[in-house]
């Protein structure tokens, strides 16, 4: 237990975060915990399956819109909406992930994409029933939640509580049969893993957890649009799990806090937001190809070793005076 | 000893191109057999191997595992009826500990692997713990799997082949990379494997001396064909074995 000390402080630090920093900040703390749990679920797929989804924004939409239509048509109070938006998101991940885990690297991520690309156009089109390149307004949260600091409240027991689940998802036989599928699918099959039906069930769960982070995001906007689902947000996890590290579990969410503070930070100065992301992601790629939690892990690497070949040094010492 | 028939081949055809790597290859093995298939290089035992485990689909041909025609099934399937093989080139988890590869394949005859929420480290500890030991890996439990000698891979391969309970196994050159010592130690657990257990083993292997030591029987095949068949000493002293296979070693 004493090795997650740090974790008792992140939580103290959320917690009392609204009551130090002004409501800007807070709007961007809610955005960093949705896309956190929009990142961490991407990295169920990437780092745990050892595949690309260049099409994961598809979920997060759907999620997103299956709330707001719900919400808005249908007065369907929140957290129904939001077990719904996981079960509808889960379903299109059944479809779609049918056909995506027959292949495997660039044809996964190619097709990932595709059917990313076809839900976008098919919310994009549909007038009649999403409101099409419209978006969906007024998707107002419940009077409890209405404030940003309450909202913030919700939306951070809702990703604790679904990080904990995907932790323990991925330290279950569950977590490691998707790890070994990543490490050699082939010796997975051999020792009696029906690799596919394997990759279908882990997609569909990252594509609820995708769904619920979409859930969150229409009452915190108060409106949505169906570029949620198009191949720039798709984009956004990619890039966050590269900088925060696919390795590490929290890594994704780490990468959430520094790309979202970042544009928050940056487009309030310049409009060259892409061009500063692009810059970072490219020094990240070269230099620091973990992300941020191989670094962390690789300088207490170091540190260890520096400490252990000091301890060695005394020994010496005391031992040839 | 010998019991009804495990496995048995009927008239197996494979080639790939025009070549024709299993050509209507006939083989059965009893319960409890230990055996072993002999050849040159490219004589088609990793194919026969492949064939046998569901790797590559048969041309035409029969499989039979325990009167069960289980020609063309898919790999896991075919797992799952108690068949393992190691690999000749290991093949096994490089980012996971030796314990994880060990346990993976303990937890998937176990029928756990749908298990979401249980911590994996607390299941099939004992399980674990005890084939690291009879396959001499206990003290690098914790090593990353990618990191250990030539000759401990080729151990965790038979281990992870062993985790999944079989009653056939197939060894694809067990001892390929060991040294003299190691492939002795690693032979006698075969043995052991076999003997004490009442695995069915088929093994193929380059080194003559572990072969006579070791199958009851052999096969030798050429060119994808059987070509002779029978006890140590008789296929020693078929002619057409000894100059195609054996001559080559002289």
């Amino acid at each position: 237990m004493k090795r997650y000390w740090w974790l008792g402080l992140i939580f103290i630090g959320a917690l009392i975060l609204p009551l130090v920093v002004g409501e800007f900040w807070v709007h961007v703390a809610i955005e960093i915990l949705i896309l956190g749990l929009f990142a961490v679920s991407f990295n169920m797929i990437f780092g745990y399956m050892g595949q690309i989804s260049f099409g994961h924004a598809a979920y997060y939409g759907v999620g997103a819109y299956a709330t707001g239509m719900l919400m808005v048509k249908a007065s369907v109070p929140l957290p129904i909406c939001l077990v719904a938006s996981m079960i509808t998101a889960g379903i299109c991940a059944l479809i779609f992930g049918y056909f995506c885990v027959r292949l495997t690297g660039i044809y996964f991520a190619i097709l990932t994409l595709a059917f990313g690309q076809l839900m976008y156009y098919i919310i994009f089109q549909w007038y009649s029933f999403t409101g099409g390149d419209d978006g969906l307004q007024g998707i107002v949260p419940p009077d409890f939640l209405f404030g940003a600091t309450a909202y913030y409240y919700f939306t951070f027991c809702i990703v604790a509580a679904a990080l904990i689940a995907m932790w323990y998802i991925s330290r279950s036989p569950f977590g490691y049969t998707m790890r070994a599928i990543r490490d050699n699918a082939d010796r997975t099959r051999f020792v009696g893993i029906n690799v596919r039906k394997y990759m279908l069930i882990n997609f569909v769960v990252a594509a609820m957890f995708a769904g619920l982070a979409g859930g969150l995001l229409g009452p915190f906007n108060r409106s949505i649009a169906p570029d949620l689902c198009n191949w720039h947000q798709s984009g956004v996890p990619v890039f966050m799990a590269v900088i925060g590290g696919p390795l590490g579990f929290l890594g994704p969410m780490i990468g959430s806090v520094i790309y979202t503070f970042l544009m928050a930070f940056v487009t309030g100065i310049t409009e060259y937001w892409p061009l500063v992301i692009g810059l970072i992601i490219i020094f990240v790629v070269l230099f620091m190809p973990g992300g941020v939690i191989g670094l962390a892990e690789e300088r207490v690497k170091i540190f260890r070793s520096k400490r252990m070949a000091g301890g060695a040094e005394e020994s010496t010492h005391t031992e040839s005076p | 000893m010998s019991g009804e028939a495990i496995l048995k081949v009927v008239r197996l055809n494979k080639s790939f191109g025009g070549l024709k790597a299993t050509n209507d290859v006939d083989y059965e093995m009893t319960t409890r057999e230990l055996s072993a298939i002999i050849g040159p290089n490219g004589a088609g035992k990793s194919t026969f191997f492949n064939l046998l485990t569901g790797y590559h689909k048969v041309d035409s041909g029969e499989v039979y595992y325990k009167g069960k025609d289980i020609t063309n099934w898919p790999p896991h399937k075919i797992a799952r009826l108690g068949i393992a093989r190691a690999f000749q080139i290991s093949n096994i988890y490089p980012a996971l500990t030796t314990y994880e590869n060990t346990r993976q394949a303990i937890l998937t005859e176990q029928n756990r692997t749908l298990n979401f929420f249980t911590p994996a480290e607390r299941l099939a500890k004992k399980e674990t713990l005890e084939l690291l030991e009879i396959t001499g890996l206990s003290h690098h439990a914790n090593m990353m799997a990618g990191n250990l000698s030539q000759g401990d891979k080729k151990r965790l391969e038979l281990a992870i082949a062993l985790g999944s309970k079989p009653q056939l196994v197939f060894l694809d050159e067990p001892t390929a990379g060991m040294s003299g010592e190691e492939t002795r130690e690693t032979m006698e657990l075969v043995a052991r494997l076999n003997k004490e257990m009442g695995l069915t083993i088929l093994f193929t292997e380059h080194d003559m001396s572990v072969v006579f030591g070791y199958a009851r029987r052999l096969t030798v095949l050429h060119q994808g064909t059987v070509i002779a068949e029978g006890t140590p000493e008789e296929v020693r002293a078929n002619e057409r074995a000894q100059k195609i296979y054996l001559g080559e070693e002289a």
